[in-house]
């Protein structure tokens, strides 16, 4: 019960954070990608399942919120997670080398995935081309920044969930 | 163990979520999501930007069912206009057919002292198929009882002995086949010089009697009308023989001889009335 709560929490939590204070809080478009960090973070700890989920529910989310293609970011952050999930043993997940190249290559992922996406399914006859932009790249050097951070955040956080198994 | 099952359940689940978010992709939900977004937004702050919106999405999608019923009608339309077109195009078969058929007929070579009348078949009982016939011609087209009757062979693209006039009424006359066994007709075998007669006997072969002991007929003659015969005109073919027997009479052979003029479906018949100048 205690572990659902705590999803429960993350999830209002980090799409509180993502959507609505993302949207206000942002200088000039450059927001960390929050939803990322945290899908990343359930691969690393929690394994391929919770963090194949986390990222599907996370992707549906942002879908119905953006205006983009419906299913897109689904697609996108469910393959994140279990990506993730399925290296996290290939790594020593206390490093901060490995938080923030896995962040990184997450980022890249998100970015190209976005791309390959819109190739395939055009939306208009001009194309939603998905450039890496100066914008982008800040956001992708902001959501390495803030890696490490919110991982502790999510450490003590999680700590409360992981009791119930013990 | 318990890890090769948790990351098999992780690939199950993993595969699920991947197959549902490509449908919701290809399927492309956007507008639905729109719409519900939409309208989601306007009970949480309503406003009329948001209504217009939500006024303006159905619309659209009115127009889409619009543009796909009117389609639909159109192509119900196109398919009955289709329908018609192979239906007059079935009949301009037919018709060309037809028009091929009566012309060959009119370029046939006249018998001497004979007019030609053309006439349609309009009955033929089945019970009695090689007996009769009924044509649609009568009294109202100077047909008389015992004319003869031939038929266009398109094979040997000539006419054919068929049979002769056997009751006459206002518009209509009765033929009697030279395949029904009231019928005989004097014929001779072509390019040998022997007289015999056939007769019907209510099936597709006629039965040649008299033919002399020492004449050479074999399978394949072609088997003409005679000059003896007081009804046909003088060389019309009757058909060809198909069996010759020997023994079942002292003093003659016996044959079988198809007719000509079951080789082929019949509508049309033509009656051979004498010229009326001669």
């Amino acid at each position: 019960m205690k572990k659902f709560i705590t999803y429960f929490l993350l999830y209002v939590i980090f799409c509180t954070l993502q959507f609505f204070l993302g949207k206000n809080l942002n200088i000039y478009g450059v927001f960390p990608n929050f939803i990322l960090i945290l899908i990343v973070y359930l691969g690393l700890t929690r394994g391929v399942v919770s963090a194949e989920i986390a990222g599907f529910l996370f992707g549906l989310t942002w879908d119905v919120f953006s205006t983009d293609i419906f299913g897109m970011r689904a697609v996108i952050f469910t393959i994140t997670g279990y990506l993730t999930g399925i290296m996290n043993k290939h790594f020593n997940k206390n490093s901060l080398f490995t938080k923030i190249v896995i962040i990184l290559s997450a980022n890249l992922f998100y970015r190209f995935g976005f791309s390959f996406i819109y190739w395939v399914l055009p939306v208009s006859e001009n194309g939603s081309s998905f450039f890496i932009t100066v914008q982008i790249v800040f956001k992708v050097l902001i959501t390495i920044l803030i890696t490490p951070v919110v991982f502790f955040i999510l450490d003590h956080l999680t700590i409360f969930g992981q009791q119930e198994d013990i | 163990m318990h890890e090769f099952r948790k990351a098999r359940y992780g690939n199950i689940i993993f595969a699920i979520l991947l197959t549902f978010s490509f449908v919701l992709i290809i399927g492309r939900a956007t507008p639905y999501v729109s719409i519900i977004k939409d309208i989601v937004y306007y009970i949480a702050y309503p406003n009329i930007e948001v209504a217009n919106k939500i006024l303006h999405t159905p619309g659209r999608f009115a127009d889409n069912i619009k543009s796909v019923v009117f389609l639909h009608q159109q192509n119900l339309i196109y398919k009955q206009k289709n329908q018609e077109l192979e239906d007059k195009i079935r009949n301009c078969n037919i018709i060309s057919k037809e028009y091929d058929n009566l012309s060959k007929l009119l370029n046939l070579e006249k018998i001497k002292n004979t007019k030609s009348i053309f006439a349609r078949i309009l009955a033929r009982e089945p019970c009695e198929w090689y007996q009769w016939l009924i044509i649609d011609k009568g009294n109202n087209a100077d047909i008389k009882k015992d004319l003869p009757v031939v038929i266009f062979n398109k094979s040997k693209n000539t006419l054919c002995v068929m049979g002769k006039i056997l009751e006459v009424y206002k518009s209509s006359a009765k033929v009697a086949l030279i395949t029904n066994s009231i019928c005989e007709l004097p014929v001779e075998i072509k390019n040998k010089g022997v007289n015999c007669i056939a007769g019907g006997f209510d099936s597709n072969l006629l039965k040649i009697i008299y033919i002399p002991l020492d004449s050479d007929i074999k399978p394949g003659d072609e088997i003409v009308v005679s000059g003896l015969s007081s009804v046909f005109p003088k060389g019309i073919p009757v058909g060809v023989i198909r069996e010759v027997m020997e023994g079942t009479y002292i003093d003659f052979k016996t044959a079988t001889a198809e007719v000509y003029f079951e080789s082929d479906v019949i509508y049309d018949a033509v009656v051979l009335a004498p010229c009326e100048s001669v």
